[in-house]
């Protein structure tokens, strides 16, 4: 199994999103929590296992106006923050060769 | 984007972020100063569980974090581990509080199987079985005592309350010394009796007087030093020492006053928190039970956390000076105080929108009270 380039939101998380567009992730397992900004809710949203950080990105951008140059490694640095603290996870394809001999 | 039901209050949480609900109105025992019963605005009944589990769907749906189960006691409902579960399937942590009595390895073993508990509170208000079960019944103390090693030993976070009072007032140092040494919990809470629910019919024998009160703030400042700020306290004697310390010092000294002095600024629960009772009526927390917001299950409760006139009146009444309250005319400390608990200023005055005089440092230093 590989992982793919989909990122996953990890179903067991809470998004607790305020009046301010800002938002909690809460983990119940780990009683951890992380706050982020409007454009995090965004990402978070759309962390679904069926878009790739490529595509979520180019949303981003759309959505957007003042998205930074640099959208692509920052997205991806706070993807791989979350998935290094178990928020997020990737989706894994099956590369098993099934035939039998 | 602005939410377009925004309401006036800036600090407000989106929607409740803990919910404390009284699972039952039941108990097994009868504390003679409980705040729970002989409260003649609540109905004592209870929701059958699947009213609880509907109402724990509609806590998900709104991103609610923790759920504190209080009663009565918890433990005397059999469904509890399925009340349980309904929160663990609905991705919430939870906190249960006790009297301990109730507390079998089976149902231990359950709590710690969840992986969801904060921690199960015991009430301990002696060293020894004549001092708590002086309030608490012939017993008490033994099965208290008993839940608190039967919860250490499956690993689950046992957290104690000691509520002072009149009989245990000068049983503070072995108390201390049970918990934090012989029972090695990390640390404990401290309340005192309140007059709320029971505690109004036993006033006389069970809230401290000026002089006990002296005692008590004396002792458990003493001892947090000693055991290096394991005991804490939100509410009672500990919490007031310290406070009416700060406020001596700042009055002495010509300070300014403290950012939350000088209006009605406590509580702050109201904007993070609301409280469900045992029939279902939601309010805004345990201690305000008669101020009846709407019902689970047939009123939303996203509705009516940001668009209770009632509730939304009760958060604005931090923008109330002290100075409009006869009560505190002429005070010098009226900078520094923050009129402190509604649910006591209520059943005290009859006024929640009011200073509780039981926390007014003026009145216990003309009473004859001093500041250590």
């Amino acid at each position: 199994m590989n992982r793919t380039d989909r990122p996953i939101a990890n179903p067991i998380v809470v998004l607790r999103e305020e009046f301010d567009d800002w938002a909690v992730l809460f983990n119940p397992d780990t009683a951890a929590a992380v706050g982020i900004n409007p454009v995090g809710v965004a990402i978070w949203k759309r962390m679904d296992g069926k878009r790739s950080l490529k595509e979520i990105v180019l949303e981003i951008k759309t959505s957007f106006e003042d998205a930074p140059e640099a959208a692509l490694e920052e997205i991806t640095a706070f993807v791989d923050k979350l998935a290094e603290h178990g928020y997020v996870g990737y989706e894994l394809k099956d590369d098993t060769d099934h035939r039998t001999i | 984007m602005k939410d377009k039901t925004e309401p006036v209050i800036s600090m407000l949480m989106r929607t409740p972020r803990t919910v404390d609900i009284e699972i039952t109105a039941r108990c097994n025992l009868r504390c003679r100063y409980c705040y729970f019963f002989n409260n003649p605005a609540v109905v004592y009944r209870d929701l059958p569980a699947d009213e609880w589990l509907k109402f724990f769907d509609e806590l998900e749906s709104l991103g609610v974090m923790n759920v504190t189960m209080a009663g009565g006691e918890p433990f005397i409902r059999d469904d509890l581990p399925a009340l349980l579960e309904g929160l663990v399937r609905n991705r919430m942590r939870f906190s249960l509080l006790s009297n301990g009595a109730l507390i079998d390895d089976e149902i231990a073993a359950f709590i710690a199987s969840t992986r969801r508990c904060e921690y199960v509170q015991v009430s301990v208000d002696g060293s020894c079985a004549q001092t708590h079960d002086s309030c608490r019944g012939k017993g008490s103390f033994d099965r208290a005592i008993r839940g608190i090693r039967t919860l250490q030993r499956h690993r689950v976070n046992a957290a104690v309350r000691v509520t002072i009072h009149r009989n245990n007032v000068n049983d503070l140092e072995n108390i201390a010394h049970l918990l934090l040494e012989e029972l090695d919990l990390p640390g404990f809470s401290t309340n005192s009796a309140g007059y709320l629910g029971t505690c109004r019919l036993n006033a006389a024998d069970v809230l401290l007087n000026r002089q006990e009160r002296q005692v008590a703030m004396a002792t458990l400042l003493r001892l947090t030093q000693k055991y290096n700020g394991r005991i804490s306290a939100s509410a009672g004697p500990l919490s007031e020492g310290r406070m009416w310390r700060r406020m001596q010092e700042a009055w002495a000294q010509g300070a300014p006053a403290f950012p939350n002095g000088g209006r009605l600024t406590a509580c702050g629960c109201p904007s993070s928190k609301i409280a469900v009772r045992a029939d279902g009526a939601i309010v805004p927390c345990n201690m305000l039970a008669h101020m009846e917001l709407g019902r689970i299950n047939q009123d939303r409760l996203l509705e009516v956390w940001q668009h209770s006139s009632a509730l939304n009146q009760l958060r604005r009444r931090h923008t109330t000076p002290l100075t409009e309250f006869e009560f505190c005319a002429g005070c010098s400390y009226t900078p520094y105080c923050t009129g402190n608990c509604p649910g006591l200023a209520y059943t005290l005055t009859g006024k929640v929108d009011h200073p509780s005089p039981d926390a007014c440092l003026r009145r216990f230093l003309e009473e004859g009270g001093t500041i250590v």
